[in-house]
C-alpha cells in the first residue's frame, strides 16, 4: 500500500469534518428521539396525513411538470436560439430566489385576484390552501433540478445516433421517444428524483401558499414553534425515514426501468 | 443516378467548393482524401444530415437538395457505426422497419434474412455493447441495407478493422455492388480505393481535384498530391529548354532529364513513375533512356524487398524486389546507374 502524502492527509481530515457536519445533527436527532416518543408519533394520524400529503403532492407535481420540462430540456440541449442564455438564466432563477419571496410572487399569481387563481375559480377551485396550490409552490422551486439534469442527459446523447435514426426513416417524434429519451433516461430519472426530493422538503414557498393542509415541513415547524424541540424531533425523524425509503424505492425503479429499455427491443420480448 | 451540381458548403474556416460529381446506378465510387479534406462532410450533404449553402443534389432525376433526411432513401453507415447502444442487435436492424410500422412477423423474417446474409444471425439477441468492431460494422450495414437504399454511403468502413476482417468486408462490399447496389465509399486509404473502386475521385481541401477510373487517375496523376497517393516519390521541379521537339528539363541540382515528346511550360513539376525506373551495376547502352550515375545512400526494408535511396545529384527512391536485390548486390555507398525512358516522365499540372 502506498503511503499517503501530508497533503492527502489534510484533505482527508477536512473532508471528514465536512461529512461530520452533515451527519452529526442528523445522528444526534435520531439518538435524542426516544423509542416511545417515536412510536407515538408513528401512530399519530395528523403526522401520517401530513407525510402522505407531502409525498403524493410532490410526486404528482414532479410527474405533471415533467411532461413539459423534459421536452424543454431536450430543446435546450439540441437547439440554438438567440435568447438561449437568458432562458437558461430564467430556469435557474428559483434556485437563487429566497423561497418565501417565491411564495409571495406565486401567491399573487394564484390567489383569486391573480390570473391562474381567477381561471381556477371558474372551475370552482381555490388554489390557496389547497394541495394543487402546494404542488405549484413545490414545482416552482424544484423545476430547475429536473430541467438541468435532463438537459445534461440529452446533451450527452451523441447527436450522430439521432441522425442515424432519422437516416433510417424514423420521424423526429419517433427519434425522441426511441433514441434521445431512453439514452438520457438515467439523467432524467436523477433529475426527477431530485425535483421530487426538493419539492418534498420545501417549506418557505409552501407555507405562504398553504399553511393548511399541512405538509410535513410545515407540521414540523408548527410543532417546534408551539411545543418546542422535543415535540418536533420525532416527527422530523419519521419524515426523514419515510422520505429516504421513498427515494430508495424510486432509484430502484428507475434502474429497473433502464434495464427494461434495453430489453424491450429483444426479439423474444 | 446521383448528380451533385456546384455544391458549396462553408463550415467555419473550411469550405467544400464547386463540387460536381456524377455517380451512375450500380457504380462503386470511391472518394479518396486525407482526414479534414471534406469527404465526410460531402457524404453528410448527400445523406441530408447537413444542407449545402448553394448547389443541387439530384437523385434519379429528383431534386433532393432540401428533402428531409428520412425521406431520401439514402443509407449512410458512419465511421463509428452509430449503432444504438440501448438496443440489441435485433432491435438495431429492426429499427427502420419498426419506424415504418411493419407488422411483427414480417419484421422478424426480414431481420433474420438480413442477419443471415451478413453472417450475424447468431448474435441477434445480444446487446451491442460488447460486440467487436467487425460485428458492429455488419450490424450497421444490415440496419442500413434493410431499408433498400437507392444509394449506400460508407464513411471509412474499413479503417478500424484488422486485415482479415478487412478482406471479408471488402468481399461483402464487392458482392453487394455486383448485386446492383450503388455505393459511394470515402476513405483515406489508397489500397481500399484500388481494390474496390470502379471510379475514384480524389478530394483535397474541399475540392475534387481528379476523377476517373482507377487506372486513369493513378497512372496519370494530375498533381503531386494524387501522385503521392499512388506511392510515387520521385518529383522534380525543372526548368525546361529545348528545340526541334527535343526538350531537356534541368533540375534544381543540375540533373538533366530528356523529355521527348513532353510538352510543358518553362517551370514544371515532373514525376517519374516508380515501376519504370531501373537500377543496374553497368551503364545501360540504350541512347533513348535517361541514364544517371548515383550512389546508394540508404537501404530500407519494405513489404516486398527494399526501398533504395540513390543520390544522383537529385535523390531517387526506387523499390527493389528481393531477387533483384541479391543480383545487384546492393550496399550503401555503392555506385549504380539509374535509368528510365522519357515516357515514364509525367508533367504535373497542379502544384499541390
Amino acid at each position: 500500500m502506498s503511503r499517503n502524502s501530508i497533503f492527502t492527509w489534510i484533505v482527508m481530515i477536512l473532508s471528514s469534518l465536512v461529512l461530520l457536519f452533515i451527519l452529526a445533527p442528523l445522528v444526534g436527532m435520531f439518538i435524542h428521539t426516544g423509542g416511545a416518543q417515536f412510536l407515538e408519533t408513528v401512530k399519530d394520524k395528523e403526522v401520517h396525513q401530513s407525510v402522505w400529503l407531502t409525498l403524493w403532492v410532490s410526486f404528482t407535481a414532479t410527474l405533471i411538470f415533467s411532461i413539459g420540462a423534459v421536452p424543454f430540456a431536450w430543446l435546450l440541449a439540441r437547439k440554438k436560439f438567440p435568447v438561449k442564455n437568458i432562458v437558461q438564466g430564467i430556469i435557474d432563477l428559483p434556485i437563487v430566489l429566497p423561497h418565501t419571496a417565491a411564495g409571495i410572487a406565486l401567491l399573487g399569481f394564484i390567489s383569486r385576484d391573480g390570473f391562474l387563481g381567477k381561471t381556477a375559480s371558474l372551475f370552482g377551485l381555490n388554489l390557496v390552501n389547497h394541495p394543487s396550490g402546494i404542488a405549484l409552490a413545490m414545482a416552482f422551486v424544484s423545476l430547475p433540478f429536473l430541467i438541468n439534469a435532463a438537459r445534461d442527459g440529452f446533451a450527452a446523447v451523441p447527436e450522430r445516433l439521432e441522425k442515424a435514426a432519422l437516416n433510417l426513416g424514423a420521424s423526429h417524434t419517433k427519434v425522441f421517444f426511441t433514441i434521445s429519451l431512453p439514452l438520457a433516461w438515467r439523467s432524467i430519472t436523477t433529475g426527477f428524483v431530485m425535483m421530487f426530493a426538493r419539492g418534498m422538503s420545501e417549506f418557505g414557498a409552501v407555507v405562504i401558499i398553504a399553511y393548511h393542509p399541512m405538509i410535513a415541513p410545515v407540521l414540523i415547524y408548527e410543532r417546534f414553534s408551539s411545543y418546542g424541540l422535543n415535540y418536533a424531533r420525532p416527527a422530523s425523524v419519521f419524515f426523514i425515514l419515510v422520505a429516504l425509503l421513498f427515494l430508495i424505492a424510486l432509484r430502484l425503479i428507475s434502474i429497473k426501468r433502464k434495464e427494461k429499455f434495453i430489453n424491450t427491443d429483444a426479439q423474444t420480448d | 443516378m446521383l448528380r451533385l451540381i456546384n455544391i458549396k458548403r462553408r463550415l467555419g474556416d473550411f469550405a467544400l467548393a464547386d463540387i460536381n460529381l456524377e455517380v451512375s446506378d450500380g457504380e462503386y465510387y470511391v472518394l479518396l482524401g486525407r482526414s479534414g479534406s471534406g469527404k465526410t462532410q460531402l457524404l453528410e450533404l448527400i445523406a441530408g444530415l447537413e444542407h449545402p449553402d448553394t448547389g443541387s443534389i439530384i437523385l434519379d432525376n429528383e431534386d433532393i437538395t432540401r428533402q428531409r433526411i428520412q425521406d431520401r432513401k439514402v443509407g449512410i453507415v458512419f465511421q463509428d457505426y452509430a449503432v444504438f447502444p440501448h438496443m440489441t442487435v435485433f432491435g438495431n436492424i429492426a429499427y427502420p422497419l419498426r419506424a415504418r410500422k411493419e407488422d411483427k412477423k414480417s419484421i422478424v423474417e426480414k431481420v433474420e434474412k438480413a442477419a443471415t446474409s451478413m453472417n450475424i444471425k447468431h448474435i441477434l439477441d445480444r446487446s451491442t455493447e460488447k460486440l467487436s468492431g467487425g460485428e458492429l460494422q455488419r450490424v450497421a450495414l444490415a440496419r442500413t441495407l434493410i431499408t433498400s437504399p437507392r444509394l449506400l454511403l460508407l464513411d471509412e468502413p474499413l479503417s478500424s478493422l484488422d486485415t482479415s476482417l478487412k478482406d471479408d468486408l471488402k468481399r461483402l462490399l464487392r458482392n453487394l455492388n455486383k448485386a446492383g447496389q450503388t455505393i459511394i465509399h470515402v476513405t483515406h486509404d489508397y489500397g481500399d480505393a484500388i481494390s474496390l473502386a470502379k471510379r475514384v475521385g480524389v478530394i483535397h481541401n474541399g475540392k475534387i481535384i481528379q476523377e476517373g477510373s482507377v487506372d486513369e487517375v493513378f497512372n496519370n496523376p494530375s498533381n503531386r498530391f494524387v501522385a503521392r497517393y499512388a506511392g510515387i516519390r520521385n518529383f522534380f521541379r525543372v526548368v525546361i529548354s529545348g528545340e526541334n521537339g527535343l526538350s531537356v528539363g534541368v533540375t534544381e541540382h543540375n540533373v538533366k532529364l530528356k523529355l521527348n515528346g513532353v510538352s510543358a511550360g518553362r517551370d514544371s513539376l515532373l514525376l517519374i513513375k516508380n515501376d519504370s525506373i531501373v537500377l543496374t551495376n553497368e551503364k545501360p547502352v540504350d541512347k533513348e533512356l535517361n541514364v544517371i550515375k548515383g550512389k546508394v545512400t540508404e537501404l530500407i526494408p519494405s513489404e516486398f524487398g527494399m526501398e533504395v535511396t540513390i543520390d544522383a545529384g537529385e535523390m531517387f527512391y526506387i523499390n527493389i524486389i528481393t531477387s533483384d536485390l541479391e543480383r545487384l548486390n546492393l550496399v550503401e555507398e555503392k555506385e549504380v546507374w539509374v535509368s528510365f525512358p522519357s515516357k515514364a516522365i509525367v508533367v504535373l499540372s497542379g502544384t499541390v
